[in-house]
């Protein structure tokens, strides 16, 4: 079986998402695999009420850090809850065949702040990697 | 007679520069108060919901999730969602200020209803609160009609799809959920193609429009591909998840209608009722205070009569074509759909009780 040669990962600028963004470019880049960073537009970005300006720079950065070369890395920005984005990646013409993604479950509240990800589990028609926050790259 | 259930949120759940704010609620009443009403305006106060009331839309894990976290003081759900110490109690007040309009509704047996909260509901999912929403409101006053064996058409003009209300009853064959909506924007679903589960086939529809959208196209999608549907599935109830974000001023999304578009968007839902008495209106979006001001009086002014809009409706815009091949992918989603069931249906032995729908014929 080969391995995957489209790999998508969710980025939002967290640490979360930042710990699986180093764990998808170090699979891509031993994998020769294209790396598709995708951020999830939400109302207030949309609004100019936040900035998604110093994410991509970040992105790159992150990923030539796990050893990605640029050319194989593709940043893109879609309207979105980030569930509904990856779902669409995932679905779309060009799709990906794995999806990776953070999670900013916490202790105190497992069920709250970590249902993107599993929300993903359950519904994504690819399969799916959970990264902890924890994850810190080589 | 309008019946204004509530307010909730005038003070509560604050997050501070956020634009889903509490001078939202005082934009909304004093829309109202320009009506002059006298006493054919009647207030009735919110009551918490019931558990069981929300159990029926949200998971109890998320339920008690969300209280803790909102009693130990609350934060960011996500980028956009935030949760303060009050957001818990107004949450729950806002989704029972829902049962309490239907309540009077029933006992006067005419009137139109609004529903004046915040938190806004229709983002909310089972199991998750995002994009400004914690509990879904029109849900949940949808699942206690539907409990009661009613069937219930969900119409949704705020400007973002209502994701939360569509995966709630996107298995509920009584609830008919419509929802015209920008695309590409938050939260990313909503496309055509989205029809409702295999027990509820042709029970979501969706219209998507193009940035610029004017009302004509919205009016064009009510007309065109939306009565057709509720003419199929007659409801006894019409709640609508009344958004104002469409407003041209809105500074959240890019469509550019005019207070005298919802107006005309309120009379096509007033149509959608088939007896006097049931239509409920739910305040969603909406975040330039001005145009929701203005919007909430020509809206309800176009139900209780005598009370021109502002501003004349909109026409020209992008969409049409929209409209038009939305109509043909939900037909073709709804044959497909139609098509699988049947053939799961032919391997089950003896064939199963599930309801059937077949609300695609739509154009």
């Amino acid at each position: 079986m080969r391995g995957p040669a489209r790999i998508a990962v969710g980025y939002d600028g967290s640490r979360g998402s930042e710990a699986a963004l180093r764990w998808a470019a170090a699979l891509a880049g031993s994998l020769g695999a294209e790396l598709r960073v995708v951020h999830a537009v939400g109302l207030l970005e949309h609004a100019g009420l936040a900035s998604l300006s110093v994410h991509e720079g970040r992105a790159r950065e992150v990923a030539a850090d796990e050893g990605m070369e640029p050319n194989r890395v593709e940043w893109c920005v879609l309207e979105g809850d980030p569930g509904s984005v990856l779902r669409r990646i995932a679905e779309g013409p060009d799709p990906v065949e794995l999806l990776v993604v953070g999670t900013r479950r916490s202790s105190v509240h497992p069920g709250l702040l970590g249902s993107v990800s599993l929300g993903l589990v359950a519904c994504a028609p690819v399969p799916v990697v959970v990264v902890p926050p924890t994850h810190r790259g080589r | 007679m309008l019946i204004l259930a509530g307010p909730v949120g005038e003070t509560e759940h604050d997050g501070g520069a956020h634009p889903e704010r509490p001078a939202r609620i005082t934009a909304a009443l004093d829309g109202v108060a320009d009506l002059h009403l006298g006493s054919d305006l009647v207030t009735v106060a919110a009551r918490p919901a019931a558990r069981d009331d929300l159990l029926r839309v949200h998971d109890a894990e998320y339920l008690d999730e969300l209280e803790s976290f909102s009693r130990r003081g609350g934060g960011a759900l996500d980028p956009d969602t935030y949760v303060t110490d009050s957001s818990w109690d107004a949450a729950v007040r806002a989704a029972g200020a829902g049962l309490v309009a239907i309540d009077a509704l029933e006992s006067s047996g005419e009137g139109t209803a609004f529903v004046v909260v915040r938190p806004p509901g229709h983002h909310a999912q089972r199991d998750r609160g995002m994009g400004f929403c914690l509990l879904n409101n029109v849900a949940v006053a949808a699942a206690a009609l539907v409990a009661k064996r009613a069937r219930v058409l969900v119409v949704d003009w705020d400007v973002h799809h209502g994701n939360g209300t569509q995966e709630i009853f996107w298995d509920e064959p009584h609830v008919l959920y419509v929802s015209t909506h920008q695309w590409p924007l938050y939260p990313g679903t909503g496309r055509p193609e989205e029809v409702g589960g295999l027990d509820a086939i042709g029970a979501t529809l969706n219209v998507p429009v193009p940035p610029g959208a004017t009302g004509d196209v919205l009016l064009r999608a009510m007309d065109d591909v939306v009565a057709p549907a509720v003419e199929e599935f007659q409801p006894d109830w019409v709640l609508v998840s009344c958004g104002f974000d469409a407003h041209r001023a809105d500074p959240l999304a890019e469509l550019v209608l005019t207070s005298g578009d919802f107006a005309a968007l309120a009379r096509r839902a007033a149509a959608f009722a088939r007896s006097p008495g049931r239509l409920v209106l739910f305040l969603e979006g909406g975040y330039d205070l001005q145009a929701l001001r203005i919007s909430t009086a020509a809206t309800l002014g176009a139900l209780v009569g005598g009370f021109p809009a502002p501003e004349p409706p909109t026409s020209g815009g992008p969409g049409a074509e929209a409209v038009r091949s939305a109509a043909l992918d939900r037909r073709r989603a709804v044959e497909e759909l139609s098509d699988r069931l049947f053939a799961l249906d032919s391997l089950d032995a003896p064939v199963t009780d599930r309801p059937r729908r077949g609300l695609g014929g739509a154009q």
